[in-house]
């Protein structure tokens, strides 16, 4: 298995076989990926999204690699940068969850993109 | 290339018999136009509105904002590669329905954003409420995918610029702006002492609602690219994008693009004018790596002096801006970026997601979290639910009487990364 | 002609013309009259307003009984309603920056009324109060009196009067830290497409957001052989003992201590956290989470460090300005250093 996805995102769930799915929020998704990338998986795809209102979004789909045995600082630096950011952003905001399904729908496609960037046949991998 | 860009100045739209401009006013034939839009039969219902600076309209939620023109000379009328056939753009003369604009308004999610308000406090805050906007509300089939839904509100919009800018095409200009830049090897002869200078321009190039387009493809799919900056005044680059309200590209910020605009403005005085590199911003790291050490290398290869860089978005966007800064200032290469900053409601947050001791000349749009106060519209065009949506996020922001508190994140254009628009940031 | 506004305004024992570091113990009082800086300011405000009365309080006092000293202090203020409140300038005087910063919180948290503070930029009452009050910038001694009197007296009459400040640089204050949108004569790519020409042609130019500045220190070179290297223990975690006998601050630290920790095999027992910043149940019920003697002193009897340094360092990090975190750690170091101490395990909370 090359990629796993850490998501929270129940059509990510469904879609793909190699997630490892988060019973959680945004936030324990992050922190999964922190704890993932200290022990040495690649961050292939950035945690953040590309817009404040992604931020409000309840899911995310990250995609992490291979376990190396040297940790990657800069990997290391982006999650905990992320991890802070998102942390600033949503003091103070609420996780806009009357649109879920719309964020749910959303992150699936980027993930899908990402996915594609990657040349990964999904749905067949495992 | 040479291209001129004949301005007919607008200062009224109506609705009437036949589409067409006289005395500066913009007759448009709603049904021949919504009959013409409807040939797409992913399309169930367009409602077509209009807009005026100074009226107590709020349009919302605002998917794109083109300009209506006509080609009249040199190949490629519209958007070729997206709405019409392929053709090579930036040379001809383009007639321009200046002062004009279409509006294109679908929910293609709920939680979309994007408001104009064309008067008072909202007005000062976005750079399309100066423009007479003809806004068309798109309602798409049932059962549409949201891909095809996306696709279908967007060249809606580009088939209508194509529409009413054709009401242009045997109209006098009030004025012609003529853009010529010859080849490399031309003007580094004619102008052997002025600094070379790049733009570098990042696109959103993600997936769904977080896309760019470039002669139709999208730019997911692409190495960082060389234009020549008439392409994109003549209509190269449209905007996929439905996210970022406040500092996305809207394909008429590229028909317009200011830093374009401005860096020719200064071509043959102060600075050689090179050209523009369109770089995706990627999901993935190795993505970021690829575009930035690309981009990083075609500036090196044409050997320039100084880059401007614009961003598109915040979040992962800026890890991009950095990295290709730091590249290029490692290089000897020296960098201006804009982007905005996301410094929270009291502004007393670390402004970027991302930092580099690299960027020393940084160009600020102004807070996207700058809460401003918008007060109740006579009329919305467009989905008036979606007004919730952008006071959604904290409580307290929608009053009863219909007072809305927004961040300027959800107003179209108001902390433009391309500097279309006059906000900045000052430290208090 | 308009109603002049009224100011209210603090110094210390010193410049209350009562006395030098002998009086710094003096109780808070109040003279209906402008004492020392408040007769300067006052003539500055041109007539538009005036000081109604001096608050003056010894330094030692202040910062020694803070909660007695601010009840009085806010109960003059409230009984008297002027309309803004003046302290300082206390130039670079730690103690009277912290008095003056301290006053200004709480006058505009519990009173809602403006304060305006004139400190030297690495005053530590500085970080305490700028994002609440207006700060002059001042020089770092009381020789620039007279060149920030008018500086604040400007600042507290557009106040006073409900008019908007300048930008910092403008007015003479110390930035806030808030970022705020405003509106540009030109649009951005103008301004880009000016900086990138000023860059290239080497002219000045001025970047519109100044990236962090973060202060890195180099590692040191690692210990070669940790079975004969001395460690130290120091924290940031307000670990103290029991009773905090060095009185030291529980946010914003005004100075460190250092306990002979040689006797004991963990802390556990015999110290607490003063620490301000987060819950202290699980530290108070287990100290050697926050510092662990404990652990150290097991890795000495196992040989696996030479030694554990006898004295055990302490400090409280949340709120503590740069400025004394800079000055703590030279202490800090210069002793460990001198003390033959090889490394040193620095734990925060």
């Amino acid at each position: 298995m090359k990629y796993r996805i850490v998501t929270n995102n129940p059509l990510a769930k469904k879609e793909f076989h190699n997630v490892c799915f988060i019973e959680g929020s945004y936030e324990d998704v992050l922190l999964k990926i922190r704890d993932l990338v200290y022990e040495g998986l690649d961050l292939i795809s950035h945690p953040l999204g590309a817009s404040m209102r992604m931020l409000y979004s309840p899911y995310r789909s990250i995609v992490v690699g291979q376990k190396n045995e040297a940790i990657d600082l800069f990997h290391i630096e982006i999650i905990e940068n992320s991890i802070m950011n998102y942390r600033k952003n949503l003091e103070g905001r609420k996780i806009d969850w009357v649109h879920a399904e719309d964020y749910a729908l959303i992150d699936n496609e980027l993930l899908k993109s990402t996915l594609e960037d990657l040349e990964f046949s999904f749905n067949k991998g495992i | 290339m040479k291209l001129e860009l004949r301005r007919i100045h607008i200062k009224d739209i109506q609705f009437g018999k036949t589409t067409k401009v006289k005395d500066g006013v913009l007759t448009v034939n709603k049904e021949e136009l919504i009959n013409k839009l409807k040939d797409d039969e992913r399309i169930k219902d367009i409602k077509v509105d209009v807009a005026r600076p100074g009226e107590k309209v709020r349009i919302i939620p605002v998917k794109d904002v083109i300009e209506p023109r006509v080609k009249i000379e040199g190949s490629g009328n519209g958007f070729p590669g997206v709405s019409t056939k392929m053709a090579q753009l930036g040379e001809g003369k383009v007639n321009i329905l200046y002062g004009a604009a279409i509006v294109t308004v679908g929910d293609i999610v709920g939680f979309q954003e994007g408001v104009i308000d064309m008067w008072g406090e909202g007005a000062k805050w976005t750079p399309f409420s100066k423009t007479y906007n003809l806004v068309l509300d798109i309602t798409p089939v049932e059962g549409l995918d949201p891909h095809s839904h996306e696709a279908t509100v967007r060249l809606a919009g580009l088939k209508a610029a194509e529409f009413v800018g054709k009401a242009g095409r045997n109209v006098e200009p009030n004025e012609v702006l003529t853009y010529e830049i010859g080849s490399h090897a031309e003007e580094t002869k004619k102008y052997p002492n002025l600094p070379k200078v790049l733009y570098v321009e990042m696109l959103i190039s993600q997936g769904l609602l977080h896309d760019g387009y470039i002669y139709g493809v999208n730019s997911q799919k692409i190495l960082p690219t060389l234009l020549h900056p008439n392409e994109e005044l003549d209509g190269a680059v449209i905007s996929g994008n439905c996210v970022a309200a406040c500092d996305k590209i809207t394909t008429y910020q590229h028909q317009n693009n200011s830093v374009i605009l401005d860096l020719y403005a200064q071509h043959g005085k102060t600075l050689n004018f090179m050209g523009v590199i369109l770089a995706p911003e990627l999901t993935t790291l190795e993505g970021k790596f690829r575009t930035c050490d690309y981009t990083a290398k075609l500036c090196k290869m044409i050997g320039v002096d100084g880059v401007i860089i614009s961003e598109e978005g915040y979040g992962n966007p800026d890890s991009d801006l950095l990295m290709i800064c730091k590249r290029l200032e490692n290089a000897g290469i020296k960098t201006v970026l804009i982007t905005d900053e996301c410094s929270g409601r009291d502004g007393k947050s670390q402004p970027l997601a991302d930092t580099a001791k690299e960027a020393v000349a940084v160009v600020s749009g102004g807070n996207v979290s700058h809460v401003v106060t918008l007060p109740p519209a006579d009329k919305v065009i467009g989905n008036a639910e979606a007004i919730a949506t952008l006071a959604g996020g904290w409580d307290g922001a929608l009053l009863e009487d219909g007072t809305l508190m927004c961040e300027l994140n959800a107003v179209i254009g108001a902390t433009s990364e391309i500097g279309y628009h006059y906000c900045t940031a000052k430290l208090y | 002609m308009a109603e002049k506004f009224k100011v209210l305004y603090y110094v210390n024992q010193f410049f209350g013309q009562i006395g030098g570091e002998d009086k710094a113990g003096m109780e808070p009082m109040y003279k209906e009259e402008t004492v020392g800086p408040a007769m300067g300011f006052n003539s500055s405000l041109k007539g538009e307003g005036e000081v109604i009365g001096t608050l003056i309080c010894g330094d030692n006092y202040f910062n020694e009984n803070k909660e007695e000293a601010l009840e009085y202090i806010l109960k003059v203020i409230k009984d008297n309603n002027p309309d803004i409140v003046v302290t300082g300038p206390a130039f670079n005087a730690g103690r009277y920056g912290m008095a003056c910063a301290e006053i200004a919180k709480a006058v505009v948290k519990e009173l809602n009324i403006p304060v305006v503070s004139g400190m030297y930029i690495e005053n530590p009452g500085l970080d305490v109060c700028k994002d609440i009050a207006i700060v002059a910038e001042t020089s770092d001694s009381a020789a620039g009196m007279r060149k920030a009197l008018p500086v604040m007296a400007n600042l507290v009459r557009k106040i006073a009067k409900g008019e908007e400040l300048g930008l910092p640089e403008e007015e003479g204050y110390i930035p806030q830290g808030k970022r705020l949108t405003v509106f540009a004569e030109k649009r951005g790519s103008q301004r880009a497409v000016e900086m990138l020409l000023a860059r290239l042609n080497d002219e000045e130019f001025q970047t519109e957001l100044p990236m962090p500045v973060f202060d890195t220190v180099d590692p040191a070179p690692a210990i070669k052989d940790l079975s004969k290297a001395t460690i130290a223990l120091v924290t940031s975690g307000g670990m103290v003992p029991l009773g905090n006998p060095d009185r030291i601050q529980s946010a914003s630290a005004q100075k460190w201590g250092k306990y002979d920790v040689s006797g004991r095999d963990a802390l556990t027992g015999e110290y607490c956290t003063i620490h301000g910043g987060f819950d202290p149940v699980y530290a108070n019920e287990l100290p050697d989470r926050v510092a662990p003697l404990d652990i150290l002193k097991e890795l000495e009897k196992e040989g696996y460090i030479g030694k554990a340094f006898e004295y055990f360092y302490t400090t409280t990090g949340t709120g503590t300005s740069v400025g004394n975190s800079v000055k703590f750690g030279t202490e800090i170091g210069k002793e460990l250093k001198e003390a033959g101490v090889d490394g040193v395990i620095l734990t925060s909370t």
